[in-house]
């Protein structure tokens, strides 16, 4: 049995050294107050203009987000008297803030950089409009906060579409990846695969750091296949878009046998199509794990060969009952011989 | 189900040869073993799983046994970790050596 309880993991805070460090690159922070603050915590991934909060009104003010200083914000501060800035500051100063960041490499007037500083609080400089800015923060803090969760199975990509093996330790899941890996298709994980939900309903499997992508083979050990195969069998991350549960051929267990009815399962909140497959020997799993992705890509382009075929028997039985019997032989040829055709 | 928190006492942490002796261990029994480390949970028996973990000397994981040898495989399992896998020896030799250059 495969744990079907997926543990979710949420991250409950990143420290603001954090955001620099990631930041430095990703939306080209600059500190300007060196590392101070760098171990105050952020919670929320929202983030925060304090327009309002500068002008006296802190009501409402969500100062435990990142605090977002736009050319409103500069320009506004500019407009006030050196007395009135400082009480503005000294406003929002009076909350546990994380940190500040000022867009399109504005500076803050006077040496109210100071307060700052006092205060602990870091303050960054990135040279982006303010617009551009929130996305990319957005965009980060979405994914520093997104559930995760760990599967024990391989994730591999077949024909573009992401197949998720799971079930029992030594069923055969790394077995199956390296044969897959062996006919063209990319490992994206063995026996560790690190889940992170995006947005509402996609799944986002990767490998964990410490592994890579090196693969356990009963019998033979460890062995690299990102160095056997070449980089053409690996990919980094990959979409979940099909679980297939191996299962040991059990006779009292009922198999779908038509694909009419599409079986789910959860994770993290997202339903992903669920296709439990039982194995024995001389079964090859590789070539109908190439099918359901095949089968898959049918799907996602409109096709459902179950519901074809059931379409296609409806109509002949349709036919059947309004015409009249030409022979009672119950089997029917697609087509009849050509004429003279006899190949 | 049984819970029980280790503590890795080996220097070197959960390597190559710890986890190889941990799964192998493990897989002797019929029992589900799961090892969680900061939220993180990981199928016992799957080496490339526990070295995922990257345990390192004193960092603190939780075993999970389900099953119905579980008081077997707890039992087991539990005394490997005690016995910092047989690592432990190495680790009074190391203590003594340190002991020595202080004096």
């Amino acid at each position: 049995m495969f744990n079907k309880e997926f543990k979710e993991i949420q991250k409950t805070h990143i420290t603001v050294g954090f955001f620099y460090e990631s930041g430095k690159e990703l939306f080209k922070l600059k500190s300007l107050n060196g590392e101070v603050g760098f171990d105050r915590k952020i919670t929320d991934k929202n983030i925060h203009r304090p327009g309002l909060a500068l002008a006296g009104y802190v009501e409402l003010f969500t100062y435990n987000r990142i605090q977002v200083f736009g050319n409103t914000e500069i320009k506004y501060l500019q407009s006030l008297s050196p007395e009135e800035r400082i009480k503005s500051i000294k406003n929002i100063l009076q909350f546990e803030i994380p940190c500040v960041v000022i867009t399109n490499d504005n500076l803050l007037p006077d040496n109210l950089l100071d307060l700052f500083t006092e205060k602990q609080v870091a303050v960054f400089q990135t040279p982006l409009e303010t617009t551009k800015l929130v996305y990319f923060i957005s965009d980060f803090l979405d994914d520093q906060f997104a559930p995760q969760t760990v599967v024990h199975g391989d994730l591999v990509d077949v024909y573009g579409i992401g197949l998720l093996f799971v079930g029992r330790s030594g069923i055969g899941k790394s077995e199956i990846a390296l044969d897959l890996v062996e006919r063209g298709h990319r490992l994206v994980a063995d026996d560790v695969v690190l889940i992170t939900k995006k947005g509402e309903n996609i799944l986002i499997g990767t490998c964990n750091s410490v592994t890579k992508h090196f693969m356990e083979i009963r019998g033979l050990g460890i062995i690299d296949v990102k160095n056997m195969f070449g980089i053409r069998a690996i990919r980094y991350q990959k979409r979940v878009e099909v679980v297939v549960e191996l299962l040991d051929w059990d006779p009292k267990e009922e198999y779908t046998r038509t694909g009419l009815d599409e079986e789910h399962i959860s994770i993290l909140g997202v339903e992903i199509p669920l296709i439990k497959l039982p194995i024995f020997p001389g079964k090859n799993i590789t070539v109908i794990a190439e099918v359901i992705a095949l089968n898959h890509l049918l799907k996602h382009y409109g096709y459902d060969s179950a519901k074809e075929f059931n379409k296609n028997l409806e109509t002949i039985l349709r036919q059947k009952a309004s015409t009249i019997k030409t022979a009672d032989i119950p089997i029917e040829r697609i087509t009849r011989y050509f004429e003279h055709d006899f190949e | 189900m049984i819970k029980k928190e280790v503590e890795i006492k080996n220097r070197t942490g959960l390597h190559t040869r710890p986890a190889a002796m941990l799964v192998k261990l493990a897989s002797k029994f019929k029992s589900d073993f799961f090892i969680e480390k900061n939220g993180v949970e990981v199928n016992g028996k799957s080496i490339i799983g526990v070295m995922s973990l990257a345990a390192e000397q004193g960092s603190k994981l939780i075993l999970k046994f389900i099953g119905e040898d579980e008081d077997e495989a707890a039992k087991a399992i539990i005394e490997l970790f005690e016995s910092g896998f047989g690592e432990i020896e190495e680790l009074k030799k190391d203590e003594n050596r340190d002991g020595s250059q202080n004096n």
